[in-house]
């Protein structure tokens, strides 16, 4: 059973002296239920109005499909609600109420135990400021609490809008270990939105890639990354110039790099890096370093969105 | 965040008891209202001004002494001598128009009649009979004022800091998440309408032990009395549903609070200088009309009559009526914000 399906929705914002603005444009969606499924678009491209849509918050034009957890959206959203935690864009808490009581009142209105609500707050190592008001939050501070509330739930599905806003560098590496783990234990799906692209890469198992309100493409990572690759190798010889010749004559096609070392060339278009090791070896020139170029998320990202991130 | 990474924390993220127990919205609402700073600041500030108006009324009233009766009915004598020394020098004046009965010159004789010795006391004793219905109007009033505030600053709170939309991660039914909203506020205001009527009683209690002189209450004084106060419970509620409706409208406690202070300080106004025959329909006529006992006479000069001047015609704000006119806006107003909430997309 996917944790989300979307069909062909869209939605338009329209409002008055306005032009309608369509942030999503017969979107599709698939995500299968365990793993890390990471959400990519460029600002503006609808990552957010999608998960808007997902949570009911924004009602989508007529003619699409929704289903979270396999119940229709907004129809059986609360059905479902109760294994659903989100964190969109910024955590939304009463700034005048501690930490604590902003958890507190949540799970009180869900039935999750008081229990829950320090074993998060320990998750997030926020026990220790859990007195303190939401206001006099820092931003990171703000975000953990967020993820907190998120995952008070103990969710089946746990949304994630930029968990690392505002997060120090350990922080971001605390909150991607976190999400990794929750992806690895199989009983939770993490749909986990992000314009960080080393994140996604680092964490998520499958990737859609949102542009102008529409899929460009989806997947395994490392299938939309083979996507993307040209077939290019690096090549490392003692004289590059003369490899270039005798891999022209061969018929490989060969470019200097953009810094040229006289000793490193890129061959494009190579379905077998081993024939060049064989063709210069054949001339008496020997391979110092022979590496397959494959593209990372960011170049293919670029490459589909066609904007830069 | 060093616990996240910490082999401990595995435990706690995956399959604790989520969702299991049955939540209480309405018990969650109320601990949320219960917890607000401004509100307890605002029972605070309540209570000081309950206490200093206690205060100020014991010293207005007191029980005169034999001492102060004397000297009141000397005062009266005094101004009873003064009165007639004048109306003497009046009617032996040769200037004093001829044609012109004396009594219509110089004004009828005063006598002792004419005054109230309890007028000349320093302190006048408490008259709980007298003062009773206008107590329960005046803590009615101060309630129902408080009562907006906190309508209007809760809703508001929950806009600003878009909590609200929080909570909708948890309970997606927005008409549910409303209407506990709506409930919470009717219970609290009802409390805080009862709790300001019964501070009135209070302060009459000490007021008639401590500065009166006693006396028996008219006969159905008490039902009377309740009856108001219970109007003015009444009055509390809808004042608190009228704060929540606007603000939910527009989504902001300042604005609201702005709109509120031009209506009843600029718009009334107006309305009564210039359309004299709406005032009937104001806000501040119903509420006063829906809490005095037997409704609110309001005096409308809007023709001349044929002394050429302005007569007045009287129009009578009936409690059922002025209570029907405050129900119609509130429901209104309210009804519109919680329509808006369950259509509008929510960022």
């Amino acid at each position: 059973m996917p944790a989300v399906q979307m069909a062909a929705v869209s939605k338009t914002y329209r409002r008055r002296g306005r032009p309608p603005q369509k942030a999503l444009d017969g979107l599709d969606l698939l995500v299968e239920s365990g793993g890390v499924h990471g959400f990519l678009g460029p600002n503006g491209s609808g990552k957010t109005t999608t998960i808007r849509v997902l949570l009911g918050l924004v009602r989508p034009d007529d003619g699409g499909t929704i289903r979270l957890l396999d119940r229709a959206v907004p129809a059986g959203l609360p059905e479902v609600v109760g294994g659903v935690g989100a964190l969109v864009e910024t955590p939304l808490f009463f700034p005048g109420f501690t930490g604590r009581l902003n958890l507190m009142l949540l799970a009180e209105a869900a039935g999750v135990p008081r229990a829950r609500v320090e074993e998060c707050l320990e998750l997030v190592d926020l026990t220790d400021r859990a007195d303190d008001r939401f206001k006099g939050y820092s931003l990171g501070m703000k975000q953990r609490l967020g993820i907190a509330a998120a995952l008070l739930k103990a969710p089946r599905l746990l949304i994630l809008d930029e968990p690392s806003n505002g997060l120090d560098p350990a922080g971001i590496r605390d909150v991607r270990e976190l999400i990794r783990r929750l992806g690895r234990d199989g009983s939770t799906t993490v749909l986990l939105s992000s314009h960080l692209l080393a994140e996604i890469q680092q964490v998520a198992d499958t990737v859609t890639i949102l542009a102008r309100g529409r899929r460009v493409a989806s997947g395994a990572v490392a299938e939309v990354l083979a996507g993307r690759s040209a077939g290019e190798v690096r090549v490392r010889v003692p004289d590059a110039g003369m490899a270039a010749t005798i891999l022209a004559g061969a018929g490989f096609s060969v470019s200097p790099p953009d810094v040229p070392d006289g000793r490193t060339l890129l061959v494009h278009g190579v379905a077998a890096p081993g024939e060049i090791t064989r063709v210069l070896a054949g001339q008496g020139t020997y391979v110092e370093e022979l590496t397959p170029m494959t593209a990372d998320l960011e170049t293919a990202f670029l490459a589909l969105t066609g904007d830069p991130a | 965040m060093s616990a996240v990474a910490d082999a401990p924390a595995t435990r706690a993220v995956h399959r604790a008891p989520a969702t299991g127990g049955r939540g209480s919205l309405f018990r969650a609402e109320l601990h949320r209202l219960r917890s607000r700073r401004f509100l307890r600041i605002l029972l605070g500030l309540a209570v000081l001004g309950w206490i200093a108006a206690t205060l100020v009324a014991h010293g207005h009233y007191g029980v005169p002494t034999d001492a102060d009766r004397a000297t009141a009915r000397q005062t009266v004598q005094q101004i009873l001598q003064q009165s007639e020394a004048g109306r003497q020098q009046c009617l032996n004046d040769p200037n004093r128009p001829t044609g012109v009965p004396p009594e219509e010159a110089c004004g009828p004789p005063v006598t002792a009649a004419d005054f109230s010795v309890n007028d000349f006391l320093p302190h006048q004793p408490f008259d709980l009979a007298r003062t009773g219905t206008a107590g329960a109007l005046g803590f009615g009033a101060a309630a129902a004022v408080l009562a907006f505030l906190v309508g209007a600053t809760w809703i508001g709170a929950e806009w600003s800091s878009r909590s609200l939309v929080a909570l909708l991660f948890w309970v997606p039914r927005r008409s549910t998440v409303m209407g506990t909203k709506i409930a919470v506020l009717v219970l609290a205001s009802a409390l805080l309408g009862v709790l300001a009527q019964g501070a009135w009683l209070a302060t009459a209690g000490i007021l008639r032990a401590v500065d009166s002189t006693g006396g028996a209450l008219p006969h159905g004084f008490w039902g009377h009395l309740l009856a108001t106060q219970g109007r003015g419970v009444l009055l509390t509620v809808f004042a608190a549903l009228l704060g929540f409706g606007l603000t939910n409208l527009i989504r902001n406690t300042g604005a609201a609070l702005g709109i509120g202070f031009v209506y009843f300080a600029v718009i009334e106004t107006a309305v009564k200088i210039l359309r004299p025959a709406w005032e009937p329909w104001l806000l501040s006529s119903n509420a006063a009309g829906l809490i005095a006992p037997g409704g609110l006479k309001i005096y409308i000069f809007d023709r001349a009559g044929r002394t050429g001047f302005n007569e007045p015609r009287v129009y009578l704000v009936h409690n059922l009526q002025a209570g029907i006119v405050l129900g119609v806006v509130t429901a209104v107003l309210v009804g519109a914000g919680v329509y808006l909430f369950q259509r509008r997309d929510l960022h």
